[in-house]
């Protein structure tokens, strides 16, 4: 029964903010300077608009030595994370140990273990939305809202790491996006316009495939990478039935049966053969290296790989790469469909309660912040309000992915709208786009296994 | 002489106490849970609905036809290849030694190596493997990808790391039977493959049973090495029943994955325990 | 005679090449790729590297602050202690239940059956040893690894017992050998080969056990070597020159204990069949 309020109640506040997205950060242009990259990279001062003043400065924090261990899955890039750590040992006295994890199913099955067992690090990183729902927060995490400083966490995000009017999470780096990367330079060369719906995507597809370059890049040796498009499609079935995630969570609209929900599975038919030789077989690591050197054109992927390239490569290439929404029906609504950052989550039953809340309040502090983008680029807005992207934020984050946020144009993905999120949704997501199954088919499935997930959340879900 | 006095069974006590505490009293608990909704604070009761959600797994008939062939698959290449090396290196080669440790080295390395390292030699198109098939005109394959062929390519790898030992239960079995009877053979005349099939065959029998029920069961209710290499995939064509059981208790249904094993135990039973009642038989006849 | 010197000839030869071709040759490809960089290694390919970076072993100890040596320490003592235990318990019953066969023995051989098919209840197990107190423990951790080896250790050495001719327990039955000495000294001696392939694939199977400690031994002072693979294994740092060294790494100790054992292995093996 417990499960079941907390479902809904999250539901409920992650709709709130539903069109919205994080405070985009608007960008001062008009100062803007274009220092050399190198310049940047090296400079010790922060670069970043800092109009909010810090909310402590130097020397104000508290200084009382204490380790917190810290859980977290190897498929998060800790360059930020690591940065703000080690400006906490210095002015906190606080040491991080930082214990690694894996991602995936594998990473699931140990947190929920952990969890259960009693045996959590004093702080741990995980998803936000959904995946956090299915962890039943309220019993193992400290709710920060009884904190001034919670405030000014961004409204959609905290719907997002909230049940039960408690909020539990702070943002790890920045939001992102899920989208299509794709390459600035092939476009030129072949003269091909940003498409505006997706036959218009389909059409360049097929344009570049004649010309003997890989259209598609496709990393399901990775098989959670798959999921990119249908995620990142959420937007266009809004956009088709804006009642799609009510209906959903009651389990009254499903996708096998709803032309909304339907278009994003049959997207992956339209795509068979434009895919890399060996795409089966390619991870996400040797994709990057694919987009980083132009091998393909268009990547389903989240904006997150901006910052993968960027630490094998360097900002040049990075800023090769422009980013799209996941095209719709409607030439006239082209939007863009937003993850929340993995969170900060502090363990309530931990012995160094006080000291957790301590770093948390540290993380999302503007010091902290800076610190932070010194050490890892932004591959989105930030969810800290009125705090923004810096001058030398990525081309395709800063101007690409800004224009939607400016336009209004965009949603979260459907995992931090509903607390039902089908785990198979990879595999199924991978069988479609490897052909072997209809999109029909990956759709009905797909509602079959968030029949169990409802089950299991305590939802009362006909069959 | 009075078996019961001196086969104690006081003798038993020290290994079934543990395997009791450890293995057994866990499982029974598991039992209980399978006919629950369970997420480790609270469980609630719901008959056999586990069971039923269960066998409405899209995946479960390609789930359990794999694991049908990745079992007698796996433990028919074992036992006949295992033998063939383990006579070949009790026989007079020389390097019979250095070949034995080398038949061993995969079984030193972890399952999660030995998965990451054949997906990078079965690579598609960087692989070494198709790129020594090309030399003889052999087109490009793609061994994990492929969904006719996965299973089988890592059935593959499974009989690569698996043979080691089987191949070392072998060798200590044919290295135990009593030379008198090679010796007595040879006196009557009778040649190599005649020793091999009227000594060393019937002879190595317990050991070739222990192979046999390892392997089958190993076979049946291993997925390691099917999670390091495809996690299942492409999509699930390389499922195996616990690999489903796995993702089920990957995604916090601990009462449902809980009934997968119970299912899994029963079909594992069905199979092996007349197998094994029917060597046995064999072994003491 | 000669014809037959030079079949053996042709059969190592042959043997060799195979051994080689089908077993060395991933070895190679590990050793080789864990001394290139980043970009050279994702080529995937055999070659020499163009520059032996032996500096890549030496990232992979210093990760996590030298995370690797507390991981050995503690992957070994987990695996001395378990296959102490499983060799004095599992020898025991083995030959109880070869030697004895009636309904005791029966039922247990069953019960150990089912433990090799099914597969371990993590859960349940975990909230047994929350209830004894004993969850997190080096103790528990041992326990269990003998608990989930059992099985297969006690067929090995039932398997075993059954080429040994009960002759001779009949004269030391009649010579009035005690129980306890019937086993300690007549029998036992007797299984040093079976107990020589118990330790090697104990061991080996033991120290390459990677979920049952993370599950049952959290944390990161009980991490063992196993879990040192996820460093270079996420989305953001896979890394395959620092994973392959680091999976050499950790190869070496099992090595070692194998080369030393191989021979052994042999040794007794003579020894028995002479006695025998």
């Amino acid at each position: 029964m417990k499960k079941k309020v907390l479902a809904i109640l999250l539901t409920s506040m992650m709709t709130i903010g539903l069109m919205t997205g994080c405070s985009s950060g608007t960008k001062d242009t008009s100062v803007e300077t274009t220092p050399t990259e190198a310049a940047q990279k090296e400079e010790a001062a922060p670069t970043v608009a800092t109009d909010s003043e810090n909310t402590a400065a130097d020397g104000q924090w508290e200084y009382k030595e204490a380790t917190l261990t810290f859980l977290i899955d190897s498929d998060v890039s800790l360059d930020g994370f690591n940065a703000v750590a080690e400006l906490a040992k210095e002015k906190l006295g606080i040491t991080i140990e930082t214990e690694m994890r894996a991602g995936g199913a594998d990473g699931d099955n140990l947190v929920k273990t952990r969890l259960a067992s009693g045996e959590m690090c004093d702080l741990m990183g995980y998803n936000s939305g959904s995946l956090l729902a299915a962890l039943n927060p309220t019993e193992y995490f400290i709710d920060i809202s009884q904190y001034d400083w919670s405030k000014k966490l961004d409204d959609t995000y905290v719907g997002t790491v909230s049940s039960e009017n408690q909020v539990f999470g702070v943002p790890l780096g920045s939001a992102q996006a899920g989208a299509v990367l794709y390459n600035k330079e092939m476009y030129a060369k072949y003269n091909l316009q940003v498409p505006k719906t997706w036959d218009e995507f389909v059409a360049n597809c097929k344009v570049l495939d004649q010309a003997g370059e890989t259209a598609m890049i496709g990393a399901f040796g990775d098989s959670w990478t798959s999921q990119v498009l249908f995620l990142g499609d959420y937007y266009n079935v809004l956009a088709k039935d804006p009642n799609f995630t009510s209906g959903f969570e009651a389990g009254t609209t499903k996708y096998a049966t709803s032309e909304a929900g339907l278009s994003s599975f049959k997207k992956y038919e339209d795509l068979n053969g434009l895919y890399n030789d060996d795409y089966l077989a390619t991870t996400y690591d040797d994709a990057c290296d694919m987009m980083a050197s132009g091998q393909g054109a268009h990547w389903f992927m989240l904006t997150q790989a901006l910052s993968n390239i960027y630490s094998l490569y360097d900002k040049e290439t990075v800023d090769k790469i422009g980013v799209f929404g996941v095209p719709g029906a409607d030439a006239s609504n082209q939007g863009l469909t937003v993850w929340m950052p993995t969170s900060i989550y502090g363990n309530k039953n931990s012995d160094k309660y006080d000291d957790i809340v301590r770093f948390m309040e540290f993380y999302v502090s503007d010091e902290a912040l800076n610190a932070m983008t010194e050490a890892q680029l932004p591959d989105g807005p930030f969810c800290v309000k009125g705090y923004q992207l810096p001058d030398n934020a990525y081309e395709a984050v800063k101007t690409d992915m800004q224009a939607y946020f400016d336009a209004g144009k965009t949603s979260t993905a459907q995992e931090f709208q509903t607390s039902v999120k089908g785990s198979n949704c990879p595999a199924i997501c991978q069988e479609v786009a490897s052909g072997q199954v209809t999109g029909e088919k990956a759709a009905k499935e797909y509602d079959e296994d968030c029949y169990k997930q409802a089950i299991q959340l305590g939802l009362d879900w006909k069959e | 002489m009075d078996k019961k006095k001196i086969y104690s069974l006081w003798f038993l006590v020290p290994a079934t106490t543990i395997f009791a505490v450890f293995f057994i009293i866990p499982t029974l608990a598991s039992l209980y849970f399978s006919l629950t909704v369970w997420n480790f604070d609270s469980s609630k009761f719901c008959g056999l609905d586990n069971f039923k959600m269960f066998f409405s797994e899209n995946s479960l008939n390609i789930g359990i036809k794999n694991t049908l062939i990745y079992a007698v698959l796996t433990s028919g290449l074992k036992v006949i290849l295992a033998f063939l090396i383990a006579v070949f290196l009790t026989s007079a080669i020389k390097t019979k030694h250095i070949i034995r440790s080398v038949v061993f080295f995969p079984n030193l390395i972890s399952t999660i190596a030995i998965g990451i390292t054949f997906a990078a030699l079965l690579h598609p198109t960087k692989g070494i493997i198709n790129s020594f098939l090309s030399i003889f005109g052999v087109g490009r394959i793609d061994w994990l990808g492929n969904v006719d062929i996965a299973l089988f390519s890592i059935i593959g790898v499974d009989v690569w790391k698996g043979l080691s030992i089987a191949t070392v239960i072998y060798i200590a079995g044919i290295q135990s039977i009593d030379k008198g009877y090679y010796e007595a053979a040879a006196i009557d005349g009778a040649n190599g493959l005649n020793k091999l099939l009227h000594i060393t065959l019937p002879l190595s029998r317990p050991s070739r049973n222990s192979v046999i029920i390892l392997s089958f069961i190993g076979g049946i209710r291993s997925f390691d090495l099917i999670w390091a290499m495809t996690g299942g995939g492409p999509g699930f064509a390389t499922d195996v029943l616990a690999s489903i059981v796995y993702k089920q208790y990957a995604a916090g249904y601990y009462g449902l994955s809980t009934a997968g094993n119970v299912i899994m135990l029963v079909l594992i039973a069905i199979l092996a325990f007349p197998l094994q009642k029917y060597l046995y038989s064999k072994e003491t006849a | 005679m000669k014809k037959k010197k030079t079949t053996i000839i042709v059969g190592d030869i042959i043997g060799c090449a195979a051994a080689l071709i089908i077993f060395v040759i991933p070895f190679l490809f590990m050793l080789m790729n864990s001394l290139k960089d980043r970009k050279e290694a994702n080529q995937l390919n055999l070659s020499l590297p163009d520059n032996f970076l032996w500096s890549n072993y030496l990232e992979v100890i210093q990760t996590g602050n030298y995370q690797i040596l507390t991981a050995f320490k503690n992957s070994g003592l987990i695996t001395i202690g378990s296959v102490v235990v499983l060799i004095v318990t599992a020898s025991m019953a083995g030959y109880i239940i070869q030697r004895r066969r009636d309904k005791v023995t029966g039922i247990v051989s069953v019960l150990i059956m089912v433990g090799l098919m099914i597969p371990p209840a993590i859960l349940p197990t975990i909230w047994v040893l929350q209830k004894l107190h004993i969850y997190k423990s080096m103790f528990s951790i041992i326990m269990l690894e003998v608990a989930l080896n059992t099985p297969f250790t006690v067929m090995l050495y039932r398997g075993f017992m059954s080429t040994i001719p009960i002759e001779l327990e009949e004269a030391g039955y009649i010579d009035g050998c005690s129980k306890i000495n019937m086993f300690t000294s007549i029998v036992f001696p007797l299984l040093k080969p079976v107990t020589a392939t118990v330790i090697i694939l104990n061991a080996v199977n033991i120290f390459n056990d990677f979920s049952n400690p993370l599950y049952f031994f959290p944390g990161k002072a009980n991490s063992t070597v196993q879990l040192t693979l996820y460093n270079f294994m996420g989305q953001f740092s896979s890394s395959y020159n620092l994973l392959f060294a680091d999976v050499i790494i950790i190869v070496v100790p099992m090595l070692i204990l194998f080369l030393i054992f191989n021979k052994r292995i042999v040794d007794g093996m003579v020894a028995g069949a002479v006695k025998g």
